[in-house]
């Protein structure tokens, strides 16, 4: 008991994991630098696909709300000339009322309706942003304005990439206050059984919407940063591949690890698929094959083996006769997402 | 003014009338035993008074508000709530977590205050906590508190299963076979508990198979046959139905 208090508390890898990824730009130059900036943003979606998961919701139209963020900012900076920093406000606003428009009708219905409506939302979305006269078209904007802070030109890899590790540490800020508060509680309660949580009082269609469009809000965040290290936007940057991409980094990091999972999970993949830029053509074959291996042999992905191999050696040196939890019961459970009961969705 | 009261209630699930036409009347501080062989409607009966199943016909009301197509989740929040026949439990939080969310609702202290962990929503919270603890010792387990719900055994995730309603302070507590699968000892001792919920002043509706405990503890009960109601009135004479007893006997007979 006590001694799997003592392996809870154990948040000793944050700090040099905070550390390296302070210290790093001064290791890689601008062109891996970039490929980090990447990592940033995946696990900024990630984290959206991580938090509705929460909650029993598989979304797919992850892609499409980052698409919102970001055409949203590079509209506003375009057309009118905004400066960058107004336009975050603007794009966290439009993402969430527009989200709340599609999603007030859909989460009512359940996981199914949810997770349909969303894919049909983004396809649609795409065709908007790719054929609407307005927006550019498929071969994307005309060349943005630079982003800059009073006469400095942001466009300094660094800086780009400080901003995105801010945006980063800001989200999981954000989430770890939510998780920890009644809100995340009757989250948890929802992803781990439905029928169960409106039987004890919880707004299970309230909540599930809250939870959504906090994620939208962040993916918004995640557009309009990419604005930043982008000549221009094009449309297909934000299509349904890249939702399927986000799923898989969340596995690959592990389902049960809310912050961790998907920051791992995308950094892992996308050093794949860079490592791998010479047979570009195979990339999704290898990345797919890898996710189905995890999810067959690893279902807790890889901070789980991790995690499994740390408490064996663990229970090793402390030689304790009693078995340490698996997983810790505050990080869920792979089971929650599937904990979706068929029948009246409360 | 009665506290519950079903009229004509009914629930067809393509051809089969699980439920039929039923009136209930429950007064407020009751201890009514349901009782009725295999299939004969009582959970669908559960289901229907807190929002989980919609009746093909008929109304709910509730302290004489009609509460027929309210969400489950509104139900619980005025007062009705359920133990389910299932163990039914958040199997991968700890059993004081699992109670917690029964809580949940009586100790709010408004979404962004409890966002930013203000004091008054730590107070709250310890509040909850103190309440469920209580809870948790009258359910005889505050000792497990820490222990993830799947490590418990079968008695005491019954256990749990109450625990988490009584959480939600209700006015009417529905009990679904609360005792199956419980030793004599464990039984004994959650009839005992049941009696001191109501003595609480909390009304009980208790669905169990054992006739022993519903006629032992239920001072007036209700029998339900193919989701009809067949008789009604104190245990006594409830034992002595002719209707009764062939129900059952000719239930154990095929
Ligand atoms: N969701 C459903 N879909 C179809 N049929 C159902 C459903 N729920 C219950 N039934 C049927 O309705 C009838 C009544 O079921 P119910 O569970 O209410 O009985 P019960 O009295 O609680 O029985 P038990 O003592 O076995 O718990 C049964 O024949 C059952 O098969
Ligand atoms: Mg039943």
């Amino acid at each position: 008991m006590r001694r799997a208090m003592l392996f809870k508390s154990n948040k000793w890898w944050l700090i040099p994991a905070f550390l390296l990824a302070v210290a790093l730009p001064f290791f890689v130059g601008a062109y891996r630098l970039q490929i980090f900036i990447f990592v940033i943003t995946y696990s900024l979606l990630a984290l959206a696909f991580q938090l509705t998961m929460r909650v029993g919701l598989p979304r797919f139209d992850v892609a499409a709300w980052w698409g919102v963020g970001a055409y949203t900012s590079g509209m506003l900076m375009l057309k009118a000339n905004m400066s960058f920093w107004l336009t975050l406000p603007i794009s966290v606003l439009v993402s969430v009322v527009l989200g709340f428009a599609v999603f007030s009708v859909s989460v009512r219905r359940g996981m199914m309706v949810f997770m349909m409506f969303g894919m049909v939302f983004a396809l649609a979305l795409q065709q908007v942003f790719g054929s609407v006269k307005f927006f550019g078209g498929w071969g994307g904007t005309p060349q943005l304005p630079p982003v800059t802070i009073g006469s400095y030109v942001l466009n300094d890899k660094m800086w780009i990439y400080y901003l995105g590790m801010a945006l980063l540490i800001f989200n999981l800020g954000v989430y770890q206050l939510l998780y920890k508060s009644r809100i995340g509680r009757a989250w948890s309660a929802i992803g781990s059984g439905l029928r169960l949580a409106s039987s004890l009082g919880v707004n299970v269609v309230g909540y599930r919407l809250a939870n959504v469009l906090v994620g939208n809000a962040f993916l918004a965040l995640a557009g309009s940063f990419s604005v930043v290290y982008q000549a221009m936007i094009i449309p297909t940057t934000y299509g349904f591949q890249q939702s399927i991409y986000v799923m898989m980094y969340v596995v690959i990091g592990g389902l049960g690890f809310a912050m961790a999972g998907p920051i791992v999970g995308a950094l892992v993949l996308t050093l794949i698929s860079e490592s791998m830029r010479a047979a570009q053509q195979y990339q999704p074959i290898v990345t797919g094959v890898i996710t189905v291996l995890i999810i067959m042999f690893a279902p807790w992905g890889l901070l789980g083996v991790l995690r499994s191999r740390v408490v064996s050696v663990l229970q090793r040196l402390l030689s304790s006769r009693a078995a340490l939890p698996d997983i810790p019961s505050s990080l869920g459970s792979p089971a929650s997402v599937t904990a979706e009961e068929p029948g009246k969705d409360a | 003014m009665a506290l519950l009261e079903t009229r004509g209630l009914s629930k067809s699930f393509g051809r089969l009338e699980a439920v039929k036409d039923l009136d209930l009347t429950v007064e407020q501080g009751e201890l009514r035993g349901l009782i009725g062989p295999n299939g004969a409607g009582k959970s669908t009966v559960f289901n229907l008074i807190t929002g989980f199943d919609v009746p093909t016909r008929g109304t709910v009301w509730f302290r004489g508000e009609n509460i027929t197509n309210v969400p489950a989740h509104k139900i619980a929040q005025k007062g009705i709530s359920r133990a389910f026949q299932q163990s039914y439990l958040f199997m991968f939080s700890t059993v004081l977590e699992n109670v917690l969310v029964g809580c949940h609702m009586s100790s709010r202290a408004g979404a962004l205050r409890e966002f930013l962990h203000t004091r008054s929503a730590r107070m709250r919270d310890r509040e909850a906590r103190n309440k469920a603890m209580e809870i948790l010792d009258f359910m005889g387990m505050a000792h497990l508190a820490d222990e993830p719900a799947s490590s418990l055994s079968h008695g005491y995730q019954r256990c749990l299963g109450v625990a988490m309603a009584l959480a939600c302070e209700p006015t009417l507590l529905l009990l679904d076979e609360p005792v199956t699968g419980m030793n004599p000892t464990e039984s004994a001792e959650m009839v005992e508990r049941i009696r001191r919920i109501r003595e609480k002043g909390i009304t009980v509706i208790l669905v169990e198979h054992s006739m022993e405990v519903v006629m032992n503890v239920c001072e007036r009960i209700t029998v339900l046959s193919y989701g009809q109601k067949l008789a009604e009135g104190l245990p006594a004479e409830i034992q002595c139905n002719p209707l009764v007893v062939e129900a059952y006997l000719g239930k154990e007979e095929a």
